[in-house]
C-alpha cells in the first residue's frame, strides 16, 4: 500500500522541485515573449548555475553568498553571448522557427561539451546554504534548503511581477511580445530587447540552479531534464505567463511526487513527460485557461 | 527557408553539380567494397543514417514539418528486430517488415494527436516522444534490459542466404536504402508528394485547393517513422548489439545535421549529408576530444550561414557555371 509518510516527503521534495520548475518556466517564458522563440537550451543554464558555483566555492574558496552572486552575471554573460553568436545571426537572416530551435539545442549540447572538457564528468553538490536540519515533522524531513528555494522563489516571483508592470525596461519587454512593429514605432529597441531577454533568461536559470543543487547534484548533463521540465511547467501554465509558469511547475512537482510513490523514481520523468503530451494535445492554451474556457462554455 | 520550389515546371537539368555527388557516392562505395572492416563499417552506418534521414526529409523537408522524436521509431525497430530475432527466432527480413508495420501503427496513432500542433509546440511534443522511448528502454528492463542492452543479434539473412561478413551485410543494406531512395523519389513526383510540397509552401492555400491537410501530413509522419524503423532494424543486424544511449538526443542532432548540411527537401542532400557527417568524425579524429565541439560549431555554423546546405551550394555554383 502507498506509505502516507514516505507520499508525505515526496510531495515535500516535490514542492520544492517545482518551484524550480517554475522558475525555469519564467526562464522560457521571458525569452518567448520577448521574441516569439523557443530557448531549447534553457536547462544549460540550470546546469550552468550549479557548476559555476561548485567551482567557485571549490577552487577559490569563496563563500556561498559570495560565489552565488558572482555566479549569476556570469552565467548572464553565456546567455548574451549565446544571443549574439547564434540567436541574432539566424533571426536577422530570417531562420525557421525549426531551425533556430534545432540551433539552440546544438548550443546546449556545444555548452555540455566544453563543460565536460574543462571541469569534467564528475557529478558534483555542495552543502546546503545553512549548516544543520533536516526539520522534522513526524517522519518527514524538511531540508533547510527548501526554506531557501521557497523564499528566494516567492522572492523572484514578486520581483519579476513588479519588474514588467512597473519598471520601464519590463513594460518595453511585454510590449515587444504583444506587437514587435508597433513596439519599434514607439521607439523600444526591440533588438536590445532581445538582448535584456536572453540575458534575464540566463540569470533565472542560474539561479534555479544555484538553489537546486545542495539538495540535487549536479553535472555538465542534467541540464536537458531541468530544461524539459521547465517547458512543461511553462505549457501547463499557458506559456508566456509568469505566474502560470510557477503554478505549473508546482503543479507539475505535486504529480511527479505521486508518480514516484506509484510507479518508482525512474518513471518520473516519462510521467512529466505524459502530463506534457496531455497538456499540449487537450489544453493548448495552459491548463488554466483550458479550464476557464470550458467553464465558460458550460455556463 | 525549407518551402521547395513548388511551381517549378522545369525538369531537373543534369548540370555537373547534379552529377558530381553521385559519382563522389560512387566513389565511396568502390573504396567500402575494397577496403578494410573499419572502413565498411562507417560506410555501413551511413548508409543506414541515409535511409533514417531520407525517411526524415519526407516529413521535415518536402512536408514542412519537423520531428523532434525520429529516435522513438529508430528504437522500435531496433529493440523489435532484436526482440524477435533473439528470443522468438523470427526471419530477419520479416522482423524488419513486422516492426516497419508496428512503428507505422504506432506513428499512426501517436501521430494522429500530435499533428495538429504547430512550430514548438510540434517540436516539443515530438521531442517529449523521443524521451519517453529512451526512458522507458532505459525503465523497462524486462523487456529491453536496460544499460545492459541487447547482445547477440543475428545478422541479417533471408532464407539459405546470411550475411556473415561485413560486406555483406553492407551489400544489404544498400539495397534497402537503395529501396528506400527510389520509393522516396517516387513518392516525391506522385500526386501526394506534390501535394506534401504544397502544404510545406502554404498549409492554407494547401487546403483551399481540397488538399485533406491533416490526413497528408499524418501519411508523410507514418512514412518518416517506418524509415526510421527499417534504419533502427538494419543498425541492430548490424552491430549486432543495442543499448539505449544509441537513440537518446544525440541521434536526432545527428541526422538533423545530416539533413541541413546535406540539404533539407532534396533527394540527394540527406545521402550527401550521411556520408559527410559519418566521414567527418573519422577525418577529425586527431581532434580527441574536440571531436564533439568540432562538429557541433560545423552545425551551427551551417545552420546560420548555409541554411540550404551542400546541395543548395552545388545549385548556386552550377547555376553560375551555366551562365
Amino acid at each position: 500500500m502507498i506509505d502516507a509518510v514516505q507520499l508525505a516527503q515526496n510531495l515535500v521534495n516535490g514542492f520544492g522541485l517545482g518551484l524550480i520548475y517554475g522558475l525555469i518556466g519564467i526562464g522560457f517564458c521571458v525569452i518567448y515573449n520577448a521574441s516569439g522563440i523557443v530557448n531549447f537550451a534553457q536547462g544549460v543554464f540550470v546546469m550552468l548555475g550549479g557548476m559555476v558555483c561548485h567551482t567557485l566555492l571549490s577552487r577559490l574558496g569563496l563563500p556561498i553568498s559570495a560565489a552565488a552572486v558572482l555566479t549569476i552575471p556570469v552565467v548572464a554573460v553565456i546567455g548574451i553571448l549565446m544571443e549574439i553568436l547564434i540567436v541574432r545571426p539566424m533571426w536577422n537572416r530570417g531562420a525557421s522557427t525549426f531551425a533556430i530551435i534545432l540551433a539552440t539545442l546544438a548550443t546546449q549540447m556545444l555548452i555540455e561539451q566544453i563543460t565536460l572538457l574543462t571541469l569534467g564528468d564528475q557529478p558534483r553538490t555542495y552543502d546546503s546554504f545553512t549548516a544543520g536540519g533536516p526539520l522534522k515533522l513526524g517522519g518527514v524531513a524538511i531540508s533547510y534548503q527548501l526554506f531557501w528555494v521557497l523564499g528566494f522563489g516567492t522572492l523572484m516571483v514578486a520581483g519579476l511581477w513588479l519588474f514588467f508592470t512597473r519598471s520601464r525596461m519590463g513594460r518595453a519587454l511585454r510590449a515587444c511580445s504583444q506587437n514587435a512593429e508597433a513596439a519599434a514605432l514607439l521607439g523600444i529597441p526591440v533588438k536590445r530587447m532581445l538582448l535584456a531577454s536572453f540575458a534575464l533568461s540566463a540569470a533565472l536559470g542560474a539561479i534555479a540552479g544555484i538553489l537546486v543543487t545542495p539538495s540535487q547534484i549536479t553535472a555538465y548533463n542534467v541540464g536537458t531534464p531541468y530544461g524539459v521540465n521547465g517547458f512543461i511547467a511553462a505549457i501547463i501554465g499557458g506559456f508566456g505567463s509568469a505566474s502560470g509558469a510557477v503554478a505549473g511547475g508546482l503543479l507539475l512537482g505535486i504529480l511527479q511526487a505521486f508518480a514516484i510513490v506509484a510507479f518508482g523514481a525512474g518513471f518520473k520523468n516519462v510521467a512529466a513527460l505524459t502530463v506534457l503530451l496531455i497538456v499540449l494535445l487537450v489544453f493548448p492554451n495552459g491548463i488554466f485557461a483550458g479550464v476557464k474556457s470550458l467553464w465558460a462554455r458550460r455556463t | 527557408m525549407t518551402s521547395p520550389d513548388i511551381i517549378s515546371t522545369k525538369a531537373p537539368g543534369l548540370a555537373w553539380a547534379r552529377i558530381l555527388p553521385a559519382v563522389l557516392g560512387l566513389g565511396v562505395l568502390v573504396y567500402a567494397f575494397t577496403s578494410n572492416g573499419y572502413v565498411v563499417t562507417v560506410v555501413g552506418f551511413a548508409a543506414i543514417y541515409g535511409l533514417l534521414c531520407t525517411g526524415l526529409n519526407f516529413f521535415m523537408g518536402f512536408t514542412g514539418q519537423a520531428s523532434f522524436g525520429q529516435n522513438a521509431f529508430a528504437a522500435l525497430g531496433s529493440y523489435g528486430s532484436a526482440i524477435l530475432c533473439t528470443d522468438y527466432n523470427v526471419e530477419p527480413v520479416l522482423a524488419l517488415v513486422m516492426t516497419m508495420v508496428f512503428s507505422g501503427l504506432v506513428a499512426l496513432v501517436v501521430g494522429y494527436p500530435t499533428l495538429r500542433l504547430r512550430g514548438h509546440y510540434l517540436a516539443m511534443a515530438t521531442f517529449a516522444l523521443g524521451l519517453i522511448t529512451y526512458e522507458i528502454s532505459v525503465e523497462w528492463t524486462d523487456l529491453t534490459q536496460g544499460y545492459m542492452g541487447y547482445s547477440g543479434i543475428p545478422p541479417l539473412s533471408l532464407g539459405p542466404f546470411q550475411a556473415q561478413t561485413d560486406k555483406q551485410q553492407l551489400a544489404v543494406i544498400l539495397v534497402v536504402l537503395a529501396l528506400g531512395v527510389l520509393a522516396a523519389v517516387r513518392l516525391r513526383g506522385s500526386r501526394f508528394g506534390r501535394a506534401c510540397r504544397a502544404i510545406a509552401g502554404s498549409e492554407a492555400a494547401a487546403g483551399a485547393l481540397g488538399i485533406p491537410v491533416a490526413r497528408y501530413k499524418l501519411i508523410s509522419f507514418v512514412i518518416a517513422a517506418v524509415y526510421a524503423s527499417a534504419a533502427g532494424s538494419l543498425f541492430a543486424h548490424f552491430v549486432g548489439f543495442i543499448s539505449p544511449e544509441v537513440f537518446g538526443t544525440t541521434m536526432v542532432v545527428q541526422s538533423f545535421t545530416m539533413l541541413y548540411l546535406g540539404g533539407i527537401g532534396t533527394i540527394a542532400g540527406p545521402l550527401i549529408g550521411a556520408v559527410v557527417v559519418s566521414v567527418l568524425p573519422e577525418l577529425m579524429r586527431g581532434l580527441k576530444d574536440y571531436q564533439n565541439i568540432g562538429y557541433l560549431v560545423l552545425l551551427l555554423a551551417i545552420l546560420i550561414y548555409a541554411p540550404k546546405g551542400v546541395v543548395g551550394l552545388l545549385d548556386s555554383l552550377s547555376g553560375k557555371w551555366r551562365r
